[in-house]
């Protein structure tokens, strides 16, 4: 199969060039008009932030890698691009690569099943554009069943992988459910505001903010529908929340551990989380000390996101034998489709020969025995073919080296001269 | 029938064994190998257990709780079954190992050393006793699955407040199902044992006479009852919570078990009866 990639992303170039190469889903419809036809009949081209990757089938055997990169770096105007900064693959490799993007272990963040979705999307974009044939879309469906099986039988993309998200993770190792839970968020400035996202996007029950700059805080509650406290007067409020999530740039501590105390004895001591995401803190760690305060900072989150990357990381074995196996599956459908006519057209062969035959010298029998000449005869053929069918049989159904069965068929044709008969019939 | 018994008396500790292995296996390593089917593997070993109990009472025509051996396999059994409810019903699947190594405790103990009794003392054919006995048992499996809650909630919260972020803090509920947890199996042991004195206080004169109320059975599940009792209304009112509830509910058990090995191994009690 001549599938060609070429591929630009966070293994082989700074983001700066990456950023430069990103596509638009406006520019693939652009890249596509041009290249279809040129370069491709067929494909493919997906781009995130991390990767910008070409997928097709070359229009003749004239395009090689050099073009396709030149390509795409003249259609973006970028200069400063060196040829280590792209990848090439071809046949087998490109459509292991891939399923390797599409189960998430190339991304950056592994297991990020974001970029099941991105894949799913650009195949989607090249449907709609006319890009796809009937090779890319059988791999597009290959591809989308290599990324359902890693999500679904290993854990690839299990545990929390941020810092925000490991702080979900711990906040929901502590309450049973956040919808009963209300949080307060310290300073909304980046950082404060993914945050707030996030316990929004888990159905916090009841979220506040409070900002030095009480517009930047208005601006983010209309946002996330949330209630703003004043910024000199929010330790008064305290103890009614279960979550304080602390995200301010001050350089001096915002909340003391005798703060801490006042507010848990007005809270009954009832359990709180102290997430202090600033650096530097804004909490004071001996707070942790204070029973039912559960304190932790970016330190004690990075743990969490570390010990879930190194459990991703061992799960890639198992994500690489899906590759594998949906692969081979790929292949043998592929190799099917050239050797099935092959196997036709040399059966056809024969029993035209053989057919001749019999009718040429059929009055040199009896009546009685022509019946017994056309079973022998075709029994004859069919012992000759046997062994030829099973080794084709055996190479499509073996699946990755599509060039071996290419070269086999191409022999076999070339040694009975079937080509020049399907040629002639074509004719 | 007798051969059959002592097979299934011999097969318990190994059924237990292997669910054991296989909720620990699920436990250590997680995946989907055995995240359904150990659930099944637990519901076979409570059938196998539940016709030994049945096979037992028909055969020596008396229900198995005549003496310590006998209870305790059918303490293995509620123990085991009372976790089975419970995990049917919350669909929290992660802290079995904790709760069948009590239920294997229990069987080895009994299937080493349990008698083939057909003649037994006369008070122990009551009704009333069995009732007793039954609800009392189903009490002490409630505040033992209790005390392993709250032990698992010490756990984690020890962990959580030292950033030790390993095994137990990746397979174990929140914090706030395991006081849950604790809590109701605590209210459910209460509500049986308060059944089983109410049924003891109504058997007790009849059946002796001259029982003391200085008995040291009861003193020590007065002390237990209390002790539940305190905690109960404590929580329920608002007044204690985490650490403090289930830290009563450990001590409650711990309570529960001495009083239980003292009367029936070291001092002379109305409660032995072999």
């Amino acid at each position: 199969m001549n599938l060609a990639a070429v591929t630009i992303n966070h293994h082989t170039a700074p983001v700066e060039l990456r950023e430069a190469l990103h596509l638009s889903a406006e520019e693939i419809a652009g890249f596509v008009q041009d290249a279809k036809g040129k370069l491709f009949n067929e494909g493919l081209i997906i781009s995130t932030c991390n990767r910008t990757e070409i997928y097709g089938i070359p229009v003749d055997n004239k395009v090689d890698y050099n073009q396709i990169q030149k390509f795409l770096v003249n259609k973006k105007c970028v200069s400063n691009v060196k040829p280590e900064n792209f990848r090439n693959y071809t046949s087998n490799a490109a459509v292991k690569h891939l399923f390797s993007v599409i189960a998430g272990i190339d991304s950056l963040l592994i297991g990020d099943n974001q970029i099941y979705h991105q894949v799913k999307d650009s195949f989607q974009l090249a449907d709609e554009l006319m890009f796809t044939g009937y090779l890319t879309k059988r791999l597009f469906d290959a591809a989308i069943k290599t990324g359902k099986r890693a999500i679904s039988e290993t854990e690839i993309s299990e545990g929390a992988v941020t810092v925000s998200y490991a702080a979900v993770q711990l906040i929901e190792k502590i309450f049973s459910s956040l919808n009963k839970k209300s949080a307060l968020v310290i300073g909304v400035g980046e950082t404060g505001e993914i945050a707030a996202k996030n316990l929004k996007e888990r159905g916090i029950g009841r979220l506040s903010l409070t900002n030095r700059t009480i517009e930047r805080a208005e601006k983010v509650a209309e946002k996330l529908g949330a209630r703003i406290l004043p910024f000199n007067t929010f330790k008064n409020y305290m103890h009614e929340y279960d979550i304080i999530l602390s995200a301010t740039s001050s350089t001096e501590l915002i909340l003391t551990k005798e703060d801490i105390k006042n507010s848990m004895k007005r809270r009954s001591y009832s359990p709180v989380i102290l997430m202090d995401i600033a650096i530097p803190r804004d909490i004071e760690p001996t707070a942790k000390e204070i029973d039912y305060v559960f304190y932790h900072d970016i330190d004690s989150l990075n743990i969490i996101v570390e010990q879930n990357l190194n459990k991703r990381r061992d799960e890639i074995p198992k994500v690489e034998k899906i590759i594998d196996e949906e692969t081979a599956a790929f292949f043998n459908w592929f190799n099917s489709l050239e050797v099935a006519p092959a196997i036709k057209s040399l059966r056809e062969h024969f029993e035209l020969i053989r057919a001749e035959e019999v009718g040429k010298n059929i009055n040199r029998f009896s009546n009685e025995d022509r019946e017994k000449l056309e079973i022998i005869t075709k029994r004859i053929i069919n012992k000759i073919l046997h062994q030829p069918t099973v080794e084709l049989k055996r190479i499509s159904e073996q699946g990755q080296n599509s060039n071996d069965a290419a070269v086999k068929i191409s022999i076999l044709k070339d040694l009975f001269g079937i080509n020049n008969i399907d040629e002639e019939e074509k004719h | 029938m007798n051969a059959a018994i002592d097979f299934i008396n011999i097969l318990l500790p190994v059924l237990y064994l292997t669910t054991f292995g296989i909720y620990f296996y699920d436990f250590m390593y997680g995946g989907k190998n055995f995240s359904n089917s150990k659930r099944l593997f637990l519901f076979i070993t409570l059938l196998v257990h539940a016709s030994y109990l049945i096979l037992r009472t028909i055969l020596f025509d008396h229900p198995p709780i005549t003496n310590v051996f006998e209870i305790f396999t059918v303490l293995a059994f509620s123990v085991g079954f009372s976790y089975f409810i419970l995990e049917l019903l919350t669909d929290i699947r992660g802290t079995g190992p904790f709760i069948i190594i009590f239920s294997i405790f229990f069987q080895i103990i009994s299937t080493l050393f349990i008698q083939d009794l057909v003649e037994v003392r006369e008070v122990l054919r009551s009704n009333l006793l069995g009732g007793h006995v039954f609800s009392a048992l189903l009490g002490y499996s409630g505040i033992t699955i209790s005390a392993v809650y709250g032990i698992l909630y010490l756990i984690l919260y020890q962990d959580i407040k030292l950033n030790r972020f390993g095994l137990i803090f990746n397979r174990l509920p929140s914090l706030e199902i395991l006081e849950r947890l604790s809590f109701v199996s605590a209210v459910i042991g209460f509500f049986m044992l308060s059944l089983a004195i109410i049924i003891g206080v109504i058997w007790l004169p009849k059946a002796f006479p001259n029982f003391s109320y200085t008995d040291p059975k009861l003193i020590g599940t007065s002390l237990v009852w209390l002790l539940y009792g305190i905690g109960i209304l404590s929580k329920t009112f608002g007044k204690w919570r985490g650490k403090r509830v289930v830290t009563l509910s450990v001590v409650g058990f711990v309570i529960a078990i001495l009083s239980t090995a003292l009367t029936n191994f070291l001092s002379q009690s109305f409660h032995s009866f072999y």
